[in-house]
């Protein structure tokens, strides 16, 4: 399968900078595109285009420095900001209208009651997309 | 797009897309700044990307001065650029600090026309000068007390005897900065022309050369300065003190030195009696010591909290070295034997270094080398003062503005560079001789020290604060020495260049006093009666829009020109009937609706017909006139030679022009989308 355009979902995490090297690394041999995306979830009590500076401030910063690492990696990429009620609808809705062949998802090595915990954006992501998703998972750190 | 909250800010787009499904909707926010500005407690803050490198010649320019000065500063880091007392010390105490390298002597070779036996005089001049500093160093420690915010005499002076005397002390320290860097590095690279001879004939290129290396060290921000500058002056200072313990130990431990000679030693019998005007040149020569003793009260807002403190400290730590080094020098070389050069072939401190250590000694070399290196650097003492005093002048509207603008290091750069361009020319035109610049110096010192000293005086017998007393007698004193010594160095030095201080003073003052004439007046121009009276409105104006071809740049003036009011008339300048001819048929087609007036200029003139056709709608039309200009902007800068730059010309003839607003609209090669945009 080639992964002409990617889409990378950046959640803030500690998993972004790694999430990023593996869609420039899928993305780069093919001379394809990366696109980052990141969802400020909009609390109910809100209206969807409220605005949220500190949110977005933030998005805005960790957009920029994955557009770093990936210029790091020797690619420049295409990044997007996004509010929504729900960030997977976001990613996925996203994908469709790019036309993209992939998204890749991160998500921190954590645990809840013993197992580890993929979280609600990754499994509705998975669950949502119509293209092909790449869910990366941190290593244990034992 | 739907309508948006009305907090919107006005850098932000936002988009609202639907989703695959009804409850899915996202707004997608584009903020075009791509990170330049960032949002901050309700406004935005313009980020280090604003400053992206251009191409070409521009980017390797800003490349060269980004690698030259460094990377920019942000205003919240001036705290980090203030320097603390270590660092203080060499900054704004070199000056001071290194004039104990050439005191001794220049109060000797004075005394030397006496005679060998006057020479025993050099010592009691010593301690009256020594005595003259302490009283600075307490009198001027009251300035810092009373004035932490800097500008030193000029503050006081103005403050306390009214704006003329404040001019005049702050007239005095600007010559007396200049100065400073003019004849600290003459005196440099006279030091170092004693051990390379083949530089002598190249002293003010090799100068002029330094000068730039100390600007671009200024440039760079004070702490890098004081940095650069810490290591020799500590150098200089362990030189001196291992050389005047080391002859100490001598002279007690009861060894016979035996004092160099100098190659062409002056006379021991004398060429002049010894009178009293002549023990008078001598104390003022040796009063070159107290130059620079100004800088610290006058930079207090450069060091670090508690500035006044340690600005205190400061002081006090010069004048003790200065005054050891000074007194030891002086008191070794008389208690020795020196006597100076009569043709400055060699220094007394050179002489004295081989009498104490030997001949070829390392020690001998550390301390000339460290000498040299002070007395170059003494020359930034003169780059921290002048700026700073620049900018509080500039704050007082006393000069121009632009002395009072922050460079991106925080320096002031304005003062930097005009500071190096002055002084490069006045050593250039004194050929960097250290002897025909040293009359001029001095004086200026002394002047503004009389009267910020005596400033002060009247300060405490107004306000009668706690311990008045005391300050008035310390400031009394400090008055009465400062302006002795004042009378004694303008009399003493006048026949030798210090007529040029005194004749070039005044114009100053009146200069500054006419900087401060010409923004007051401009202020009382522009002033509004209140803040609350209503932004007035005018009737839309007459557009008049020059038009030479049709073209894109030309339907580009005209859209924007139909924008802003209804009323707009192009004009044509040809040089025959038939060529106007053919412009009308072709308007007619191109635009009909705008009324087109056209100009037979049958002496080809472009300029002069339009400027009389725009005063004839003037006088025929009470509206206010608008001229708007479409200029073709090539892409590339060498061809603008290709073009007639009809635009640029009358731009400037219009500029003068009273009641005429004239908008440029550029129509730029690249730019593929035209001007006029419809709605997105």
């Amino acid at each position: 399968m080639q992964a002409k355009r990617v889409l990378v979902a950046l959640a803030g995490t500690s998993a972004d900078p790694d999430v990023i090297n593996v869609a420039v690394s899928l993305a780069k041999p093919v001379k394809g595109e990366v696109i980052a995306v990141h969802v400020v979830e909009v609390p109910w009590h809100l209206a969807l285009d409220a605005v949220l500076d500190a949110e977005l401030d933030r998005g805005e910063e960790l957009l920029d420095e994955a557009a770093r690492v990936a210029e790091q990696a020797g690619m420049r990429i295409e990044t997007e900001l996004l509010q929504a009620r729900e960030a997977a609808a976001a990613i996925v809705d996203t994908a469709s209208e790019k036309k993209v062949d992939l998204i890749v998802i991160g998500m921190p090595f954590r645990r809840r009651m013993g197992r580890v915990y993929v979280g609600r954006t990754v499994q509705n992501v998975y669950v949502g997309a119509h293209c092909a998703v790449l869910a990366y998972r941190q290593e244990s750190p034992e | 797009m739907t309508d948006e909250p009305k907090d919107i800010p006005s850098l932000e787009k936002r988009e609202r897309l639907a989703g695959a499904k009804v409850g899915d909707r996202r707004v997608r926010i584009v903020r075009p700044g791509g990170g330049q500005f960032k949002k901050t407690h309700g406004h935005y803050v313009a980020t280090e990307r604003i400053f992206a490198e251009g191409r070409g010649l521009a980017g390797l320019w800003q490349r060269t001065v980004r690698l030259l000065v460094g990377r920019r500063l942000t205003t919240e880091a001036e705290g980090e650029e203030r320097v603390p007392v270590a660092t203080g010390l060499p900054i704004l105490a070199s000056d001071n600090i290194s004039s104990s390298a050439y005191a001794t002597e220049e109060a000797m070779r004075v005394l030397a026309i006496a005679g060998a036996a006057a020479l025993s005089l050099t010592m009691p001049i010593a301690i009256a000068v020594v005595g003259v500093l302490a009283i600075v160093v307490l009198s001027e420690s009251r300035v810092i007390r009373a004035y932490p915010n800097g500008g030193g005499s000029y503050l006081v002076a103005r403050e306390n005897h009214g704006t003329i005397a404040g001019l005049v002390a702050a007239a005095a320290l600007l010559i007396d900065y200049i100065l400073t860097v003019a004849v600290s590095t003459a005196a440099g690279v006279a030091a170092i022309s004693s051990f390379v001879p083949a530089v002598h004939d190249v002293r003010v290129p090799v100068s002029l050369a330094l000068i730039a290396l100390i600007t671009v060290g200024n440039l760079r921000g004070v702490r890098e300065a004081g940095l650069l500058f810490a290591a020799p002056t500590y150098a200089y200072m362990v030189a001196m003190f291992g050389l005047i313990g080391f002859g100490l130990f001598r002279v007690v431990s009861g060894g016979a030195i035996e004092a160099a000679a100098p190659p062409e030693p002056f006379p021991p019998t004398g060429t002049e009696a010894l009178t009293m005007f002549l023990v008078l040149r001598a104390f003022a020569s040796g009063s070159v010591g107290l130059t620079g003793s100004e800088a610290v009260a006058n930079g207090v807002p450069s060091f670090r909290k508690p500035e006044t403190r340690n600005a205190t400290i400061t002081l006090v730590l010069m004048g003790t070295i200065f005054a050891t080094v000074f007194l030891g020098i002086t008191f070794l070389a008389t208690r020795i034997g020196v006597v100076p050069d009569a043709h400055e072939l060699e220094t007394v401190n050179s002489l004295l270094t081989r009498s104490i250590v030997g001949d070829g000694s390392p020690w001998y070399y550390f301390v000339q080398i460290a000498t040299a290196v002070i007395l170059l650097l003494a020359a930034n003492t003169g780059f921290t003062g002048f700026p700073r005093l620049a900018s509080v002048l500039a704050n007082d509207r006393f000069m121009p503005r632009h002395f009072a603008d922050m460079g991106s290091r925080l320096a002031f750069n304005s003062g930097i560079l005009f500071l190096a361009i002055v002084a490069g020319a006045v050593l250039a035109a004194f050929d960097g001789s250290v002897t025909a610049l040293v009359p001029l110096y001095t004086i200026g010192v002394f002047l503004a020290f009389t009267l910020s000293q005596s400033g002060l005086v009247r300060r405490w017998l107004r306000e009668r604060g706690r311990g008045w007393r005391a300050s008035v007698v310390i400031n009394s004193v400090g008055t009465l020495v400062t302006g002795v010594v004042l009378v004694v160095v303008a009399i003493t030095k006048f026949a030798f260049g210090a007529w040029m201080v005194i004749l070039v003073l005044p114009i100053i003052v009146w200069l500054l006093w006419s900087v401060h004439r010409h923004y007051r007046d401009v202020e009382d121009m522009l002033v509004l009666p209140s803040l609350t009276a209503a932004v007035p409105t005018v009737p839309q104006p007459v557009v008049i829009v020059p038009v030479s071809r049709i073209d894109r740049a030309a339907a580009q003036a005209l859209a924007f020109a139909r924008s802003i009011s209804p009323h707009v008339k192009a004009v044509h300048i040809h040089t025959s009937r038939e060529s106007g001819e053919r412009f009308n048929e072709r308007w007619q087609r191109f635009a009909p609706e705008i009324k087109l007036d056209l100009l037979e200029s049958p002496y080809r003139s472009l300029l002069q017909p339009l400027l009389r056709y725009i005063d004839a709608v003037d006088k025929s039309d009470d509206r206010p006139i608008t001229v708007v200009i479409s200029e073709f902007v090539p892409a590339h800068w060498w061809e603008w030679i290709l073009h007639s730059q009809t635009a640029v010309r009358l731009k400037a003839a219009l500029l003068f022009r009273p009641n005429t607003i004239v908008i440029d609209v550029p129509y730029h090669p690249e730019d593929s989308a035209d001007l006029v945009r419809g709605p997105d």
